[in-house]
């Protein structure tokens, strides 16, 4: 089959196995399609679980540019975001995980922030998180949701000078109108109101 | 002409010049190119939400030495009497057309603005893809041969929801003046009986029922008016 052909039957999302079903052939052969699809620019990986990989695949052939946001984010947090609008920064450089990290959070959306947590343990700079929570003015945000995020996972230690510039940021609701009964304590240290429950968390648990 | 390529640094241009984040509605040819559905086009047309929004675009494409083109060239349908004409800004081998909320009298509904699927951030600047869908029923109000062509691409290369298509143009037509069905539907006929584009009989027929409707109700209104 021209893979032109496959890739208007494939159109969407798919797995190896839905690949192997609907081309009708066997798993290794889907493999093979699959590799030759990407080769040829009409596979993209939408997100990667543990045992299977969703693949995105579009009949358009397009050259790649600037960088995806939400694969960005998929590649870095343990929460898997299938979004219904793709958004793509045109940047020089590749966004770092700090700026995933408060890209994430100025976007207030449930999900998002949620999977947010899983990201402060691969920081690598605290000093580029500040720069970021200071330029879309998050910083008791972030400083807020790091503190949940030490509840359920092994985060790195926050710089104790940069644990102090984050107080220096807005506060209020990190999603609109949002707010649970948990994190009192968070919540009261850094006046913003955390969305989340402590039985939300339990996804980092699984 | 400019390509793909072009058009993304021009939008970085803009985008780091202004002062401001601006989001603005990208549709026609340079909308088809974010699809890889067209390789270059003639002139940018983007649509804002605000006066604001577009008068500071129009004066970051005056600082970077493109002018205002006061003659207007007829390319939508009523484009003569239109009151909300668009602001064309002329450069060297491009032109970048402003739109404010309509593009003549096709409006950027919400439906519109939900449908978008792709933005593209270059700086400041948020640039929104609007649906294939939406750039072949804006396609339909005009009058350019090259726009049929057009169409005709999107249609071969998107499994068009026909649906959306049809519901927004009976919305357009409920909030506006023009009767887009009818639009639509000659549209539609050409592109199938000239161009053999590959559209349902279904679709036709239906389009061309709620087109009948549509002008027997106004004829209905001019006879008691």
């Amino acid at each position: 089959m021209k893979l032109i052909e496959a890739a208007k039957n494939l159109e969407g999302f798919q797995t190896i196995s839905t690949i192997s079903k609907i081309l009708k052939v066997s798993k290794r052969t889907a493999v093979n399609y699959a590799w030759r699809l990407r080769k040829a620019g009409y596979l993209t990986t939408a997100y990667g679980g543990k045992k299977t990989k969703i693949y995105k695949i579009s009949r358009l052939l397009r050259e790649k540019k600037g960088y995806n946001f939400y694969e960005l984010f998929n590649n870095y947090s343990k929460i898997k975001l299938s979004p219904r609008e793709d958004y793509i920064i045109h940047s020089e450089k590749k966004p770092s995980i700090e700026e995933i990290l408060a890209r994430g959070i100025d976007i207030m959306e449930f999900r998002v922030v949620l999977g947010v947590l899983g990201l402060f343990n691969k920081i690598k700079s605290w000093s580029k998180l500040k720069y970021f929570a200071d330029k879309y003015d998050i910083g008791r945000k972030i400083g807020a949701l790091y503190d949940v995020a030490r509840t359920i996972i092994r985060v790195k230690r926050m710089d104790k000078r940069i644990r102090k510039g984050l107080l220096n940021g807005k506060g209020g609701y990190i999603i609109n109108n949002v707010k649970t009964r948990d994190f009192k304590n968070i919540e009261k240290e850094w006046k913003v109101f955390i969305p989340f429950n402590k039985q939300d968390l339990m996804v980092y648990k699984e | 002409m400019i390509n793909f390529d072009e058009q993304l640094d021009f939008f970085k241009l803009i985008g780091n010049e202004l002062k401001e984040r601006i989001i603005g509605y990208v549709i026609g040819g340079s909308a088809m190119m974010f699809y890889g559905a067209k390789v270059n086009t003639k002139d940018v047309d983007l649509v804002f939400l605000s006066r604001k929004e577009l008068e500071q675009i129009k004066d970051v494409l005056f600082n970077i030495g493109f002018e205002e083109k006061k003659k207007m060239i007829k390319i939508f349908k009523r484009y003569d009497i239109a009151d909300n004409k668009p602001i064309m800004m002329e450069g060297k081998d491009t032109r970048f057309d402003l739109f404010l909320n309509e593009i003549i009298d096709f409006k950027m509904t919400e439906s519109i603005v939900n449908r978008v699927k792709e933005s593209h951030e270059f700086n400041n600047l948020i640039i929104k893809v609007v649906s294939p869908e939406d750039i072949i029923l804006l396609k339909s109000a005009t009058e350019r041969e090259k726009d049929r062509l057009d169409a005709l691409n999107l249609l071969k290369k998107f499994d068009i929801n026909w649906s959306i298509i049809i519901e927004e143009s009976i919305h357009q037509t409920k909030i506006g003046e023009l009767l887009f069905p009818v639009f639509l539907y000659d549209f539609l006929y050409e592109l199938k009986e000239d161009l053999k584009a590959d559209i349902p009989k279904k679709v036709l027929d239906e389009i061309r029922k709620i087109s009948e409707e549509i002008l027997i109700k106004k004829l209905k209104k001019k006879k008691k008016k």
